[in-house]
């Protein structure tokens, strides 16, 4: 076997950077005088590379030093992988719901246009509209991704009873507005019954909600809150580095806005512009010298 | 009793070992890696990782600085070359050793 062959298949997994191009090569030059020693000693070049190679030992010590594993083309496979997580009656059910709601969309335009009555509109969209609202909201839940798991089935279906209620209440505060010429104090006396509790019992299951994030989300967080810790040095910094950042970014709208009725937009965008270049020399300061 | 070679122990003292073969000019990986071999009389089963873990990490705190040779012929070979601080640390260590040896020796002396 070619020793740089086989040099090859021990770093694989890790980065070609300049120092492991380098090591490679140094260590090729060491294998090789090697088994130009042990041959010369009366080895044959199989035995002699056999012995060679064993005595390397276990190189990836070394290699962690002076390379990383390769760790975009991990999480690239992970990405990849999404596809295996679609089912074919998902897919399917996807396509069914987007179907139903472009059909919803035409009718609800139709309607509106052929009797010029709004609630027309309204009520087709109740039918077509919700419904493949709500089945793509229960697919996305119950959906398994690279970086989440599903959410259980019962616990979706909650979530879909709570937005149904929340949209049939928001589709007949519309109808009520217009219904009649009611007005306003009518339509708000419909969100008692329909968005207010819905809006509850969403709320509720969104603070009890349970963190899905797969394993390897979960260490990648952590090592991305221990990098920007050794950053910004300790915590207290980093939240007076929130807090700056905070205080300037309000102070940027404000002055967009002040700005824009000013002046007009024309001039009102230097404000972002201004805040995006405070925002990097607050960072600037904020990071940790070495 | 055949004496037996405890390679734990050596292995905890490549560190100096690979200096103190540096303090008379300067080698290449291999030339280090036999000249062990030759002096242990093939007892020492030193394997090639230990080795560069050390030159690495030696290069990395300042000890040794790396080259390559110029060699015309064959293969080329990375040289090693010592610093002030590497024979500093090489001397400390010597210090250390012949320190530990005495009371180790003293410690494993029977009791009388």
């Amino acid at each position: 076997m070619d020793t740089r062959k086989y040099i090859d298949s021990l770093f694989s997994d890790y980065e070609e950077t300049s120092a492991l191009i380098d090591f490679k090569e140094e260590l090729r030059s060491f294998l090789d005088e090697r088994i130009k020693a042990l041959v010369k000693s009366g080895m044959d070049e199989n035995e002699a590379f056999k012995k060679a190679t064993n005595e390397l030992g276990d190189m990836s010590a070394v290699a962690d030093e002076i390379s990383r594993k390769k760790k975009q083309e991990i999480l690239a496979e992970m990405y990849m992988k999404t596809r295996h997580y679609m089912s074919t009656w998902r897919i399917a059910l996807y396509i069914l719901c987007g179907t139903v709601f472009g059909f919803g969309i035409i009718v609800a335009a139709l309607s509106g246009f052929f009797t010029g009555d709004i609630n027309a509109s309204l009520g087709s969209l109740l039918v077509f509209g919700v419904i493949p609202v709500l089945g793509f909201l229960f697919l996305w839940l119950t959906q398994e991704t690279a970086t989440h798991e599903p959410m259980d089935w019962k616990r979706a279906l909650m979530y879909v009873i709570a937005a149904g209620v929340f949209l049939f209440g928001v589709i007949v505060f519309i109808i009520t507005y217009f219904e009649d010429s009611a007005g306003l104090p009518y339509a708000i006396a419909t969100l008692i019954p329909f968005i207010l509790p819905s809006s509850a019992f969403g709320a509720f299951l969104i603070l009890t909600e349970k963190d899905r994030s797969k394993p390897w989300v979960k260490k990648q967080r952590e090592e991305y809150i221990k990098r920007s810790r050794e950053r910004f040095g300790d915590p207290a910094q980093e939240e007076r580095f929130g807090l700056f950042s905070g205080a300037l970014w309000i102070a940027a709208i404000a002055a967009f806005i002040l700005l824009t009725m000013l002046f007009g937009l024309k001039f009102s965008w230097l404000a972002i512009a201004a805040a995006l270049i405070g925002q990097m020399l607050i960072l600037a300061t904020f990071t940790k010298t070495k | 009793m055949e004496p037996k070679l405890s390679s734990d122990l050596l292995r905890g003292h490549t560190d100096t070992i690979v200096l103190a073969m540096l303090m008379n000019g300067d080698r290449y990986g291999l030339e280090i890696y036999n000249r062990i071999l030759e002096r242990t009389g093939g007892q020492y089963e030193l394997k090639v990782d230990t080795l560069y873990s050390s030159y690495k990490r030696l290069e990395k705190g300042g000890y040794i600085t790396s080259y390559w040779g110029d060699e015309t012929q064959g293969a080329r070979r990375k040289y090693y070359r010592i610093t002030d601080k590497g024979r500093e640390l090489y001397r400390q260590n010597m210090l250390n050793w012949e320190f530990t040896l005495k009371i180790l020796n003293n410690l494993l002396k029977e009791e009388k």
